[in-house]
């Protein structure tokens, strides 16, 4: 009892539209090369999510930003299982599933987006984000993660972390979107402002070509050869009219 | 007393439940021509496939007999298909609602079996009980199914939604009929 298939045939974005437009309920698991994603969906809409990395299972991304993550997936297996007590989790996705595969698709277009590098500066100062109430454990951080998120509780720009873990900049920008996504870790309020994702806003997305790229123009014949089949069932129904013996079929059947 | 045949083909790609679909309504133990699977990568579906054709029979009354004939899923059974496809009245075209990857393939065969036949025939999307199905609407667009070709639901193993493709492809012939006439 699952639907099964490969992202190759079947994007995410269209599950995602299929799960809206059908009020699905359940858990569906991607299996990439590297990452692996579990995204919750209750009545249609997506509630929860993780990307998590490596055999230890290092999550990488949590709630909108791993929808997003994993809508730039161009190949991944994929299981759809139903399963209703995902009903009684509680909601941590803030977007709808239309704005995050807009998002997605706009990220896709301009990679540089992809994620918050782009407003990660040397001077950037960081510090710990506040835990919603519903919170659960289980976030497995890799040594440099923790090493980084040590710093960051005291308060230090990036350029003071990596002066004292002896990372480089990248690196240390890098683990600090890591943990950003994961949902520990935000750039200072004097800050933002000005970093605030575009995507809470979708009409400035809302512009972006359609989702939908399968359809196939359907040949559509002629029926000539029809009526030769159908003379063949003439000859085969000597005595009787084939309607006639079509619509005795149906009463019936 | 002459008996009538009117020939159905049941037809789709690899493990849609054509085999399945003609167990359910035939009147008769159907034939059929099943043989283990060798590859590693077909027994993840299902042990044994159809080699050959799947053979069942509804007798309507004392003088008409639907005949019911299954094709093979692969794609090298393609000639099987084609040989079947010869002189029927009309044929189903079975799809798997849970495997998205089997869509192309799905809409391959469409194709070509319109090219050998030009017999009316219906889509039907089996599995539909399961609750994660991927709904018609997609499977239509996915298709690329205009709106006079019926989708049906099916549930393959259930012999109610299986006589309600066949009545469904029945009503589909004698409106083509009544259209031609």
């Amino acid at each position: 009892m699952a639907l099964e298939g490969n992202l190759q045939n079947m994007a995410l974005s269209d599950l995602i539209q299929v799960f809206h437009t059908d009020a699905k309920t359940g858990i569906l698991f991607l299996k990439g090369t590297h990452e692996r994603g579990v995204i919750y969906v209750a009545d249609g809409r997506l509630i929860d999510a993780v990307v998590v990395r490596g055999k230890e299972r290092t999550i990488v991304a949590t709630r909108d930003e791993a929808v997003l993550q994993m809508l730039t997936w161009e190949q991944a297996d994929f299981i759809f299982r139903y399963e209703p007590t995902v009903r009684k989790r509680p909601i941590r996705i803030v977007h709808s599933g239309q704005c995050l595969i807009l998002e997605g698709m706009r990220r896709h277009a301009d990679p540089v987006r992809t994620l918050s590098y782009y407003n990660i500066t040397p001077e950037t100062i960081l510090h710990l984000a506040a835990l919603p109430r519903n919170v659960r454990s289980g976030v497995r951080l890799s040594i440099d993660q923790w090493r980084i998120l040590s710093w960051i509780a005291s308060g230090q720009n990036v350029h003071t972390i990596c002066q004292a873990t002896g990372l480089d900049v990248p690196a240390v920008t890098r683990l600090v979107v890591e943990l950003m996504a994961i949902g520990l870790v935000e750039i200072a309020p004097c800050l933002s402002a000005a970093t605030e994702p575009a995507y809470r806003d979708c009409t400035m997305i809302a512009s972006a070509a359609p989702v939908y790229a399968h359809d196939v123009p359907y040949i559509n014949k002629n029926s000539r050869s029809f009526s030769n089949v159908c003379g063949t069932m003439r000859q085969v129904c000597s005595e009787i009219d084939l309607l006639d013996v079509i619509t005795r079929c149906i009463n019936q059947l | 007393m002459t008996t009538h045949v009117l020939k159905i083909v049941i037809t789709g790609g690899y493990a849609t439940g054509k085999t399945q679909f003609v167990r359910s309504i035939s009147d008769i133990e159907p034939v059929s021509t099943e043989q283990v699977l060798t590859a590693t990568t077909e027994r993840a579906l299902k042990h044994e496939t159809t080699v050959a054709m799947d053979f069942g029979s509804i007798a309507i009354n004392d003088q008409i007999t639907l005949h019911l004939f299954g094709t093979p899923g692969h794609e090298r059974f393609d000639f099987m298909r084609e040989h079947l496809l010869v002189g029927c009245l009309g044929y189903v075209v079975l799809v798997d609602s849970c495997r998205p990857a089997h869509l192309p393939q799905t809409q391959h065969l469409l194709f070509r079996s319109m090219e050998l036949t030009e017999a009316p025939f219906v889509v039907a999307a089996n599995r539909q009980d399961d609750p994660t199905a991927l709904p018609l609407n997609y499977i239509r667009r996915r298709l690329g199914l205009p709106f006079n070709v019926p989708l049906v639901p099916c549930v393959a193993t259930d012999r109610t939604t299986v006589r309600g493709v066949l009545l469904t492809l029945l009503k589909h012939i004698a409106a083509r009929l009544t259209l031609h006439s």
